[in-house]
């Protein structure tokens, strides 16, 4: 008797799931159908949505889509997408007194912010000083720290006259504009709070704008429907939801669920990716970031210093597997590379200095000779737990003791890598890093990284810890420089440091590879911000 | 009864108090500082300057902690000899500066939600076939339902999440393959109680598969056990009904360890279901806590500390008063 009742409270429980979950079901099918939206799943969050404040790369591909820039990047693919254009700004600036002086003037009448707000000179200003009140915090500091009177909010060497935003600067940067195009530099409304934890949904000129966002869970972005001008706004509306791990991510957007994987998908996939859906025909992309992986060498340590450093800086660019460290990070994760420089940054001069294709043992053994390196030497290496970095090592262990050299690896959490390898004197030979440009100007890579002005007793960018005299005095010349004579200095730099004093051994460059659905046209994507969601479209 | 609550109260306390210290330490061990990493890739010592002296890094450890004790406690100005209640805050995140408040409090309602319906999906499977496979010890029923307790015990939730997600998800395309719907506040298209539940279907059986093997153990342990006991013999030998035996006699002492259990896993599930909350995105405290804890997000992980903290003190001073409530052979003093 109670068997049968258990047996029958199962099979009505039973029954009673399948018809829910057949009517949720459907239900559910009819929500997915809603045309004009675009589905975009994100493993995590972004960090803020507040231009001020946003640091992130998934956070400044929204951006790209809502911020209304002085100068911005066409919406294009390739080189011509990296070519800086003026947006608000109705022609490039005037520049005078030496370059430390731009004069733009704002021209936005093509627009006007989501809340109906019209766009002035002073919404630029207001960007400026937003970002650099002390109470907001804003990473955007050290990008504008060559502006007078940036250490202080209003700044003073940003002054609206009429039409004109004219910018001061305490000595001329030719790479200005450039920075003139990060969204930290977007136009916000004159009375956007002062609020040090951001504000979720700031109104914007650009395409489009941020509706809506809880955080950990959904970000809204609807069309400005006040927006005009030339930049494509296609879809009515982008959802973008939230925490879903990358396997699921993965399933989503090949069943349609989803319309683009905005953080990628899991690793191990991308090779069954490029098979089911081939490579740049319409859903899988790959396409280079300007971005370089590379080992440094610190130069701080009596291994990598003088004469004899620098052949022993040669020989670990000669014996490094350099297609086996790529392999790790998945299928097309990027392209090997022996320079500072990425391939489309502007100056970037291909030059074959180091084995590409596989470790050149002999010479590097020649290299090892004249370092005077004695065999069973231990090399002390940081590197990252987490992702590729372990197996990396590994590799490495294994090529530099082909030449004699072994390896202790040190596994540390990112951001203790990140800590201790930025902290002068700390006891390690060689630690992994790589680089995402903050903005297409070949300083944010050979100045910021490699120049010995930049040293400090912590938290350096320069972890080679390279500081030669002859170079440092190069990266600065080279910085003054502007339009083609600026980047073809920058490349013969990049070419004859990595070549008579390899300051690292520069692994690849990435690629940002992209899996959209088969609802998506219209594809573009900006090697600064990744995919261009203003120019997406759905089928 | 009263005596017994104080003194429970005081030990919850303490505990809270170390459980937190302990947090504070551990992460205060680890060299990463998390004003660098609010800098960004680019920070200055400026930066990081300001960054450390905004999130109050720059600080003595330990007063730190009595700051961030002083915000936990519902009453402000004592010193001040103007003592008034005011909101307990758990701090801003390093991270994106967001209350931890409102981040836990966002969270916890999901995490919630997949621990309660998973507690019931459970029991819901363990109590038939556990107390079914004790009445037919060896029988077909019962290898049957060992060899799920086998497989529950010792299938990962990740891979059975994965598995669940691919063949009912993708292949099948009857439940969604992730997501979470809430249950009051509609995001878009998604929400009320009919997308919720459905959006929980997989999770809900994913969480429950290893304790419903657990708890079929468990259960058909106990009542294999109390079925020899001299008390049942004696009702039996009265010639009381199998039913009433079963019911009155053995099922009542059985499921007392059960509903010890099930107070105390409910308690430290609901300090965050990481795997479960991992495969199917849900957004609660356990991939709350895991995201924290890679960003070095402090507040957030102490956060959700304190919030598994007081979910595991007060189910477990529930079972215990729940206990005494059952089996009257238990006195609370």
């Amino acid at each position: 008797m109670s068997r049968k009742l258990w047996l029958s409270t199962v099979t009505v429980a039973i029954a009673l799931l399948a018809v829910f979950a057949a009517g949720a079901a459907a239900k559910s099918a009819k929500v997915g159908a809603t045309g004009g939206t675009l589905n975009v799943d994100t493993s995590t969050d972004v960090d803020y949505t507040d231009p001020a404040l946003d640091y992130l790369s998934t956070g400044w591909e929204i951006e790209y889509s809502t911020c209304l820039k002085l100068m911005n990047y066409p919406d294009a693919n390739g080189a011509k997408g990296s070519q800086l254009i003026p947006e608000a700004a109705a022609g490039f600036p005037k520049v005078s007194s030496g370059g430390k002086v731009y004069d733009f003037t704002v021209n936005a009448g093509f627009t006007k912010f989501s809340n109906g707000q019209a766009v002035t000179a002073a919404n630029f200003k207001a960007a400026f000083d937003r970002d650099a009140d002390p109470k907001m915090q804003s990473p955007a500091v050290p990008f504008f720290s060559d502006i007078k009177g940036s250490d202080k909010s209003p700044v003073s060497g940003v002054k609206v006259n009429g039409k004109h935003l004219v910018i001061t600067l305490t000595k001329a940067s030719p790479d200005f504009l450039a920075r003139m195009a990060m969204p930290f530099f977007c136009a916000i409304p004159t009375n956007l709070a002062h609020d040090p934890n951001g504000v979720l949904a700031p109104p914007s000129a650009g395409p489009y704008y941020i509706s809506d966002r809880v955080p950990n869970k959904s970000i809204t972005i609807k069309k400005n429907p006040n927006y005009k001008g030339k930049r494509p706004h296609n879809v009515n509306q982008i959802n973008y939801n939230v925490g879903n791990s990358l396997d699921a991510i993965y399933l989503r957007v090949q069943q349609g669920a989803s319309d683009y994987a905005a953080q990628g998908i899991p690793p191990a996939s991308y090779a069954e990716a490029a098979q089911k859906y081939g490579i740049n025909k319409g859903q899988f992309w790959v396409k280079p970031q300007l971005g370089v992986s590379y080992f440094a060498f610190n130069h701080d340590r009596s291994l990598f210093k003088g004469a004899n450093g620098t052949a022993l800086a040669k020989a670990v660019n000669y014996a490094i597997d350099r297609p086996a460290l790529l392999a790790q990070s998945g299928y097309l994760a990027g392209k090997r590379t022996d320079q500072v420089l990425p391939p489309g940054l502007a100056g970037f001069r291909d030059a074959a200095l180091y084995p590409l294709k596989r470790p050149d043992i002999s010479t590097a053994k020649k290299w090892m000779a004249k370092s005077g390196v004695k065999d069973g030497q231990t090399i002390e290496y940081y590197t990252s737990n987490r992702g590729a970095a372990p197996l990396a090592a590994q590799i490495l262990q294994f090529n530099l003791k082909q030449i004699g050299l072994n390896v202790n690896t040190h596994l540390f959490a990112r951001a203790v890598q990140i800590d201790k390898e930025g902290t002068r004197g700390e006891p390690f030979d060689i630690t992994s890093e790589g680089w995402i440009a903050d903005y297409a100007d070949p300083y944010d890579f050979i100045n910021v990284l490699l120049s010995g002005d930049n040293l400090h007793a912590s938290n350096n960018n320069n972890v080679a810890y390279f500081n030669d005299p002859t170079f440092n005095k190069a990266m600065r010349s080279a910085s003054l420089l502007a339009g083609a004579k600026r980047y073809s200095t920058y490349g013969n730099l990049d070419v004859t440091m990595m070549a008579k004093n390899p300051p690292w051994a520069a692994r690849n460059n990435f690629n940002d590879r992209i899996l959209v659905s088969k609802r998506v046209g219209c594809f573009t994507f900006n090697s600064t911000y990744s995919v261009d969601l203003a120019a997406l479209c759905i089928k | 009864m009263f005596r017994y609550l104080v003194r429970r109260l005081i030990w919850a306390f303490v505990l809270f108090i170390a459980v937190t210290i302990v947090t504070y330490v551990i992460f205060y061990a680890i060299p990463a500082d998390p004003a660098r990493l609010a800098c960004g890739q680019r920070a200055t010592a400026e930066c990081i300057k300001r960054a450390s002296h905004y999130l109050g890094t720059d600080r003595p450890l330990y007063v730190q902690y009595g700051k961030f004790f002083g915000r936990l406690m519902p009453v402000a100005g004592i010193v001040e000899g103007n003592p008034h209640l005011k909101t307990p805050s758990l701090g801003r995140s390093f991270t994106n500066r967001l209350s931890v408040n409102y981040v836990v409090l966002n969270a916890a309602p999901v995490t919630a939600s997949l621990v309660f319906g998973g507690a019931i999906f459970w029991m819901m499977i363990a109590l038939p076939v556990g107390i079914l496979s004790a009445l037919r010890p060896r029988s077909l029923l019962d290898r049957i339902a060992m060899v799920f307790v086998l497989v529950g015990i010792s299938a990962h939730p990740v891979w059975i999440g994965l598995l669940f997600a691919y063949f009912f998800g993708f292949k099948a395309g009857i439940f969604p393959i992730t997501g979470y719907c809430d249950f009051v506040n509609p995001s878009g298209d998604c929400g009320g109680p009919v997308q919720w539940a459905y959006h929980l279907i997989l999770p809900w059986t994913t969480f429950a598969i290893l304790f419903a093997a657990l708890y079929v153990r468990m259960i058909r342990a106990n009542v294999m056990e109390t079925l020899g006991e001299d008390y049942v013999r004696t009702a039996r030998a009265k010639g009381a009904p199998e039913w009433l035996v079963l019911r009155s006699h053995v099922l009542r002492n059985a499921l007392l360890p059960v509903v010890t259990m099930l107070g105390m896993d409910i308690g430290i599930a609901l300090g965050g279901a990481i795997f479960t909350e991992s495969v199917y995105g849900l957004p609660g405290l356990g991939k709350t806590a895991i995201q924290a804890i890679e960003n070095f997000d402090l507040p957030v992980t102490q956060g959700v500390v304190v919030f598994a903290t007081l979910c595991i003190i007060t189910f477990n001073l529930l079972v215990d008063l729940l206990y005494a409530w059952i089996d009257p052979r238990i006195r609370l003093t």
